[in-house]
């Protein structure tokens, strides 16, 4: 049992860091949500703002993570051309998925998508994080800046959550190994 | 009454559409680049800056998006620091360059702009 480098490189980008997003999603928007007076006492809203303004941070860092990494190490493993005559494309994860009508669409439709959109979470979450950090436990205060955290905070969620889907779907049909 | 118990809301105001305009940018660049040619050479930043290896043109987009994000955000950070601003229009405004980001970059979409064979 083990793994080559480039497993073990998409590993890390997609079960380490890109996991690691999408599932502190829920704890992030709940945390997000309840801040409002009518929920939390001031004992209560000093105990969970540090909480949140590291969540949301630590959010923001990891979605730039996992796009960097995915994007400037595995990627360019998952699209090298295969020399010439080369006839066993295990090794050419997007020369694999293309030579087949039947898988081409992972690639002309999947992973097109995916290595776009993936973008938009980091940008999408580094404005969250900046909103959160700004305002602090002020948030409860100003309703129209939460909602607004909340409705980007949920597009860099499906940005994220389109990447991740498209991502393991893609290495089930073609892994970069 | 909120504006005086709380920071001025100009510089979230600012994050928020700088998102916006690096989606906005991301989304034209992903089209601009299926028009091929000089375009899309140009973008190969792994080629031309030795931003990478392998990552084609997609360096180039990525970069530039990421630009576009961070000096629209620092240029309106400074426009708007210490200020007031109309929230809701600002952000309805980044709402809709992000859903524009998000369109462009949907491939039946910047599929349009591939240049069709003679």
């Amino acid at each position: 049992m083990q793994l080559t480098d480039r497993e073990l490189w998409a590993l890390i980008h997609g079960m380490g860091l890109g996991a690691v997003f999408l599932l502190a999603f829920g704890g992030g928007i709940a945390g997000v949500w309840s801040l409002r007076s009518k929920y939390v006492t001031p004992e209560g809203l000093q105990e969970r703002t540090p909480r949140l303004l590291v969540g949301t941070a630590v959010m923001a860092i990891v979605a730039w993570l996992t796009v960097i990494v995915g994007t400037w190490v595995v990627y360019p493993w998952y699209r090298a051309a295969a020399p010439e005559g080369t006839t066993d494309l295990a090794r050419f994860p997007k020369a694999l998925l293309i030579s087949s009508p039947d898988t081409a669409e992972w690639h002309t439709f999947g992973m097109e998508w995916k290595e776009h959109v993936a973008f938009l979470a980091p940008i999408l979450a580094t404005a969250v994080a900046f909103a959160t950090l700004y305002y602090g436990a002020q948030l409860v205060h100003r309703g129209e800046v939460r909602r607004a955290i909340l409705v980007f905070f949920t597009l860099a969620f499906a940005a994220a959550g389109v990447a991740g889907l498209f991502g393991a779907l893609i290495t089930k049909a073609a892994p970069v190994a | 009454m909120q504006s005086t118990q709380t920071k001025p809301n100009g510089p979230v105001a600012a994050s928020f559409l700088a998102a916006g305009i690096g989606s906005l940018v991301l989304g034209i660049l992903v089209c601009l680049n299926e028009l091929g040619g000089d375009i899309s050479k140009f973008l190969a930043f792994d080629k031309n800056f030795g931003l990478g290896s392998g990552v084609g043109p997609l360096s180039g987009k990525a970069t530039l998006a990421v630009l576009a994000f961070v000096i629209s955000w620092v240029v309106l950070h400074f426009v708007w620091r210490g200020k007031e601003v109309n929230f809701s229009r600002v952000f309805s405004l980044a709402l809709i360059l992000v859903a524009a980001g998000f369109i462009l970059t949907f491939p039946p979409v910047f599929e349009i702009f591939v240049p069709k064979a003679a």
